[in-house]
């Protein structure tokens, strides 16, 4: 399992748009992953759970990520959190 | 006649236009978020007013703070999020006036929220409001109604498992 740990530094925090693009980042991965914000958990597969979780910024996110693709998923999810969150 | 087309109506669950205005195909955002289906396929609406009514029977999954999109758990299991205008984001929650909070059960045709629309377009925002199912998966039967001016009467969506 990896874990990666993420404070969010987009000043509108997760709305629609990057809740739909992180769905549409972990797609392609058969790794199990996981959101943890202080609101909640929720998988990140699940576009309405994502917006549910109404994570702003300077919150922390710990995304957990298992499965046999979690070295390459999780690399790619942290390129994907710099550039867009 | 009424039994004939309940005959041969197959069962659907239908989803009411959630403002009023012209119902368009989502691909006629210009937005590709919205567009390209990323968040779910839908339609979207180019509202005459700012009212924005439950689009069928549903549970509030999250308003969010902004006022500015609604998320609802239909009856049906429908996950539903209506996006009034777009970047309307940014206006923290300026022109959106909310009625409803999270968990709440409302039935269609009930007022969600109200949108200045003035407001947003001054602001120089597009208004069209996309309405998408988030869980577009879940249905072979994906039919939408659009190309008319619509109200809360009309249906926009119509999906069937």
């Amino acid at each position: 399992m990896k874990e990666i740990k993420y404070v969010i530094t987009d000043p509108l925090g997760m709305h629609a748009r990057p809740a739909g693009m992180l769905v549409k980042a972990v797609a392609p991965y058969a790794s199990k992953i996981t959101v943890t914000a202080p609101t909640g958990t929720a998988d990140a597969r699940r576009l309405m759970a994502l917006m549910k979780l109404a994570a702003k910024q300077g919150m922390e996110l710990t995304f957990t990520v298992e499965g046999d693709d979690e070295e390459k998923a999780a690399t790619d999810l942290q390129a994907f959190l710099t550039a867009n969150l | 006649m009424e039994f004939l087309k309940k005959l041969f109506k197959k069962k659907t669950d239908d989803f009411y236009a959630p403002m009023a205005g012209k119902a368009v195909p989502i691909t006629q955002v210009p937005d590709p978020t919205f567009a390209e289906g990323m968040l779910g396929n839908g339609i979207a609406i180019e509202p005459a007013e700012g009212k924005v009514y439950a689009p069928c029977d549903a549970t509030v999954d999250m308003m969010f703070t902004t006022g500015h999109a609604v998320s609802l758990v239909a009856d049906c299991g429908a996950e539903v999020l209506i996006h009034v205008g777009l970047e309307t984001v940014s206006l923290e929650g300026k022109p959106f006036t909310v009625h409803v909070a999270n968990g709440d059960k409302v039935k269609k045709g009930q007022l969600l929220l109200e949108a200045d629309i003035e407001v947003i377009k001054a602001a120089g925002l597009p208004t069209i409001t996309p309405m998408l199912i988030c869980n577009t998966d879940d249905y072979p039967t994906f039919n939408t109604f659009v190309g008319k001016d619509v109200t809360n009467e009309d249906v926009v969506i119509a999906l069937a498992k």
